[in-house]
């Protein structure tokens, strides 16, 4: 049963690899994206499972992606290690403000990196010398020259990222730490766990992994614009997607970013604009009819069945 | 020996002082009762001393080292366990994890051990199934769990806040035993009640506490016939 499962996996890892070889550019392009939008659902969820919701994925994502390509274009460094430093400047950025925000929970914290992450936007917006201002930042050329099968293996390295530190997150202590914090502090404490250092460690390996993942979009499109670069669109995708594919896991997330990245796809072309309608929709009815998404539905009907069958 | 000494313990919420310049020592080995009327401060006391709550003034003692300003992840590592009044099992984690939060972060131990230790801990509570859903459990189990659960983080000293509530005769039996099982371990108990049985045949000593003072201090058969205590809690039938 164990090895079947890492088989599959191994299988599938495979077959994505390999899909340059036997597909077109466009279909790259859009895997691209629905890989990029797996790294930014998954961490979302990752602090969602300490029970903050962060509204500032945005934010990160964004300074990532400046951080990145400005060391490009300033140090000449290569740009897959510039694609690093954007999720370090990500995490040492959450780890400053995380010291503070930290301090609130639900949706105080909820509104408070909402703001950040507007202040992070106007803060670069109005620092043309540095940053170009409101037009943004144009790099010479994309990364790898625009190759679409080598970038389209960059956002596989970003998703599996994700992928492993939520597995990681899932399996070690780090797991029980935060369902600990998530259903009751006052618990988690007099369990001996320290929680503001939990907090602020989840913050910042999931602000490094939105920084990252920020640095790799900006690079794969070589450009970065104040409205582009933090566009609530990062914000707001990711929650509808982990909320669709099921919140508190690894697949949920990943699930909810391949359905909804597909379809978004297919709306674009048949509705321009009309498909963040159709988002907001497929949220609420998430919520309302299978508020544990996806994954978690099926999960639990299997769970009901295998219950009755052994009574 | 002294393991737990409060010295002039205050605790202020705004204009109401829930807990009034509060002395209490717990001897190594006993069982201390703590009782009072509802909103007396007993639960209070525990937060104060676990560090849910810093006191307003006065300090705390865990053997001989002042603990006062020490945050609450802290003290639970120096050995100060406690259950909760409404039992919080965590939905996310099977029973047998519920357990093993208490050794992996109380005591630093690794997830192997930790399993270990909250199965032993199973069986010495009476809890057989190991694989029960924790959203189907009885009372009595939740309850066990709890106990377990405060036990893994290996306490000096553990404090019971009402963990008979809700129990019937013959479960509050079993779990006066249990209670007597753990202190025979070594572990200094201090018990909330307000089951007079329960106090009656467990405690060493009571302490009663009435709008966050204590009002009288002994053994149970002296405090319960202290007209004070008569007034203010057990009322004239005891």
């Amino acid at each position: 049963m164990r090895i079947s499962k890492y088989l599959l996996y191994v299988a599938i890892l495979i077959i994505l690899l390999t899909l340059p070889f036997y597909t077109g550019v466009y279909l790259l392009n859009v895997m691209d994206i629905i890989l990029i939008y797996i790294a930014m659902a998954l961490s979302w969820d990752m602090l969602l499972r300490s029970g903050q919701i962060s509204f500032g994925v945005a934010g990160l994502f964004g300074v990532g992606g400046y951080a990145a390509v400005l060391l490009n274009l300033n140090t000449g460094m290569n740009p897959l290690i510039c694609i690093v430093m954007g999720g370090l400047a990500a995490g040492i950025l959450a780890w400053l403000v995380g010291i503070a925000v930290l301090q609130l929970r639900g949706m105080y914290f909820a509104i408070v990196t909402l703001a950040l992450a507007e202040i992070f936007r106007v803060i670069i917006r109005n620092l043309p010398d540095l940053t170009g201002g409101p037009e943004g930042t144009i790099l010479p050329s994309a990364i790898f020259a625009g190759n679409s099968a080598r970038t389209y293996w960059l956002a596989i390295a970003v998703a599996v990222v994700s992928v492993i530190a939520s597995e990681l997150f899932r399996r070690t202590r780090i797991h029980f730490a935060l369902t600990s914090i998530r259903n009751d502090e006052i618990v988690a404490k007099s369990s001996g766990i320290d929680v503001f250092k939990y907090l602020v460690f989840i913050f910042v390996i999931t602000s490094a992994i939105q920084g990252m993942t920020g640095g790799a979009y900006a690079h794969i499109y070589g450009f970065v614009s104040p409205e582009g670069s933090f566009s609530v669109d990062f914000t707001l995708l990711p929650i509808a997607m982990a909320l669709l594919g099921g919140m508190h896991s690894t697949w949920g997330p990943v699930v909810g970013a391949v359905v909804l990245g597909v379809i978004s796809e297919f709306l674009k072309l048949q509705i321009p604009y009309g498909h963040l309608l159709v988002y907001g929709l497929i949220i609420v009815i998430t919520i309302l009819f299978f508020p544990q998404g996806i994954l978690g539905t099926i999960g639990q009907r299997l769970k009901d069945r295998r219950l009755r069958g052994s009574p | 020996m002294i393991v737990l000494k409060t010295e002039n313990v205050t605790r202020c919420f705004g204009g109401l002082m829930a807990l009034n310049r509060v002395n209490m020592e717990f001897r190594q080995g006993e069982i201390l009762g703590i009782i009072g009327p509802n909103g007396a401060g007993k639960t209070t006391f525990i937060n104060v001393v676990a560090g849910i709550y810093l006191p307003t003034e006065g300090k705390i003692f865990f053997n001989d080292q002042d603990i006062s300003g020490l945050p609450a992840h802290k003290r639970c590592r120096l050995g100060i366990g406690r259950t909760f009044q409404l039992v919080r099992p965590l939905p996310g984690l099977s029973l047998l994890e519920n357990i093993m939060v208490g050794s992996l972060f109380g005591k630093g131990l690794g997830q192997r051990e930790a399993r270990k230790r909250a199965e032993e801990l199973c069986e010495f509570l009476g809890l057989p199934d190991i694989t029960r859903d924790i959203s189907r459990m009885t009372a009595l189990e939740i309850k066990k769990m709890e106990i377990a659960h405060a036990m893994a983080t290996q306490p000096k000293l553990l404090f019971l806040d009402e963990v008979m509530a809700g129990l019937n005769s013959d479960e509050t039996t079993q779990m006066i035993d249990l209670v007597r099982k753990i202190c025979s371990r070594g572990i200094t108990i201090g018990i909330v009640e307000h089951v007079m049985r329960v106090i009656r045949e467990l405690t060493n000593r009571v302490v009663v506490l009435d709008w966050g003072e204590i009002i009288a201090e002994g053994p149970y058969g002296e405090v319960s016939n202290d007209p004070k205590v008569v007034a203010a809690y057990l009322g004239e039938e005891n």
